[in-house]
């Protein structure tokens, strides 16, 4: 491939781009994978940290033991099928099964948010499990001797100190729901990918747009990389290191 | 003030308490020693609950924090079914003429006790007057635990202050968070208390920044902004190095001074002999001495006790 034909290339890219209007779907694209990622973090973070509350709690007898022993058995469940199946396959069977089923009519955007934020709550309960898990015992003992309750001792004392652990862990999430956005076109949602594709397909050229997505991904997660080693740094405030 | 009421704790397989009783006055100060394992440590951590009892009851003042226990509730199990049972069995060999009360009255110790024995009772088929009976007692007596443990302050071995709050956070999260003191009136409490230890200036440090010996005192003063009526300090000076134990059993001393009802499980024994008021021996998940502490390092009685002070003194 010559020179010549590469900068063709990016001159068709280019006009389709400035020109005729394609960056403003980019930017549509570019904001709706930042707000489906963000957005779904933050679902992933609230159910995954619920599910792990009541992972780690101790077996109890009474009448909370029964609710909890059903509560154990509906998130092994709910961890088990948004594990067990591809992503693809959750926004397909949400989308075009489980919503016409329940007659609700909600925007492709809506749905692709909730079935990720799904997802990742199901990743992210395991994630916070073993955060809480390795929160010495004592703290939570040091709590309750106090007479605070179980779960003001986890929300005040131990899920702070468990998410300062999984910090890293939980910026993998993040960066692994950015780049997982990328399959929402399944449902018609436009984000960065369907943006870049519609490009290339006004005058079957691909090479160029895809290049430029591909760049763009890797800017988004260094931006994210970087916010989070900061963000790091302040939550080691309370540590020696 | 904390009354033990024969309890039993069992890990699995493992029996760590065999039937332990005892009254904790108010003003009282009991040290707990013993070897590792006897269960001492068990012992105190079920009188706020930290440890459920599998069998007993743990009483402060008069509300009940456990389950309550049908055996120690005798006219709870003169309803029980299995005791109808054994008392009828006895009737028929009875002579001719023995009313039912006045058997139930001479046999009813010894029946109590087959039935423990013997493990007969079977919560699902002793019939509803058993349960009513056992209901009625806890609707009468028993406190939600987080209430009770308001009331008194612990002290762990590994301090246990909360890593990711401030010295002052770690003292004032407790009384404002369940709305006891307002955050002025905990604030002013604490620094008056970090001011006596003479820890004020740490009051932003986070606790890593401080030594072991600063650490415990810390984690006693956090107990004390709660205003507890009693104290547990499950071997508070264990995890120190030498030179802080010191400044840790000092605290402890004035705090025993100024009338703080208080358990201590300890292995200072020069400590246990000088300031507490009752010194018990545990042993094998059984308190196998209890005394005044000039007779029990003085005179002491159980063979037991007598070869761990010749070891330990």
């Amino acid at each position: 491939m010559t020179i010549q034909s590469l900068v063709t290339k990016w001159n068709m890219f280019f006009d389709t781009f400035l020109n005729k209007g394609g960056y403003k779907e980019v930017l549509t694209g570019l904001l709706n994978t930042l707000i489906i990622a963000l957005l779904a973090l933050v679902l992933g973070i609230i159910i995954g940290t619920i599910i792990a509350a009541i992972e780690v709690q101790p077996k109890k007898y009474g009448a909370w033991g029964k609710t909890l022993a059903v509560l154990k058995k509906i998130s092994g469940i709910y961890v088990a099928f948004f594990r067990g199946t591809p992503m693809v396959v959750q926004l397909l069977l949400g989308y075009f099964v489980i919503l016409p089923l329940l007659g609700i009519n909600l925007s492709s955007i809506v749905v692709a948010t909730l079935i990720m934020g799904l997802n990742s709550g199901a990743y992210v309960s395991e994630i916070m499990r073993s955060g809480i898990l390795s929160v010495d015992i004592g703290q939570m003992e040091a709590g309750r001797a106090l007479g605070l309750g179980y779960g003001t001792t986890m929300w005040k004392i131990i899920i702070p100190q468990a998410v300062k652990n999984i910090l890293p862990t939980l910026g993998n999430e993040l960066i692994s729901l950015v780049k997982e956005t990328s399959v929402v076109s399944f449902i018609g949602v436009v984000d960065l990918y369907k943006a870049f594709r519609n490009i290339g397909s006004g005058n079957y050229e691909y090479m160029m747009p895809f290049l430029v997505m591909a760049v763009i991904y890797i800017v988004i997660i260094l931006i994210i990389t970087f916010a989070l080693k900061m963000m790091e740094r302040g939550l080691r405030a309370s540590d020696k290191r | 003030m904390i009354s033990v009421r024969n309890i039993y704790k069992n890990f699995g397989d493992l029996h760590v308490l065999k039937g332990v009783s005892s009254e904790i006055q108010k003003g009282e100060k009991v040290a707990i020693i013993g070897p590792s394992g006897s269960g001492k440590s068990t012992l105190l951590r079920c009188m706020n609950l930290l440890e459920e009892p599998t069998y007993g009851e743990i009483w402060l003042d008069d509300q009940l924090l456990t389950p309550a226990d049908p055996y120690l509730h005798p006219e709870v199990m003169k309803a029980s079914r299995t005791y109808q049972k054994l008392l009828a069995e006895e009737m028929a060999k009875a002579e001719s003429g023995v009313k039912a009360e006045e058997l139930s009255a001479k046999l009813e110790q010894e029946l109590i006790r087959r039935i423990k024995e013997e493990d007969l009772l079977n919560e699902k088929h002793e019939g509803s007057e058993y349960k009513n009976l056992l209901k009625q007692i806890e609707k009468e007596n028993r406190v939600n635990v987080n209430l009770a443990r308001q009331r008194v302050g612990m002290v762990f071995q590994h301090f246990n202050l909360f890593n990711n709050l401030t010295v002052m956070e770690n003292l004032t999260l407790a009384p404002v968070t369940l709305k006891l003191q307002s955050a002025e009136e905990a604030t002013e409490k604490a620094s008056a208390l970090l001011k006596r230890i003479g820890l004020y200036e740490k009051k932003d440090e986070y606790p890593n920044k401080l030594s072991g010996g600063q650490k415990q005192r810390i984690a006693i003063v956090r107990s004390l902004v709660m205003n507890p009526e009693a104290m547990l300090f499950d071997e508070p000076t264990s995890a120190l190095d030498p030179e802080m134990v010191g400044e840790v059993l000092e605290l402890i001393r004035e705090l025993a001074d100024e009338g703080m009802t208080m358990v201590i499980v300890t292995h200072e024994m020069g400590f246990a002999r000088e300031v507490a008021t009752r010194v018990l021996f545990m042993d094998g998940g059984q308190i196998k001495e209890e005394n005044t502490p000039e007779e029990f390092f003085g005179n002491p009685q159980n063979p037991r006790l007598q070869e761990f002070l010749s070891k330990v003194l």
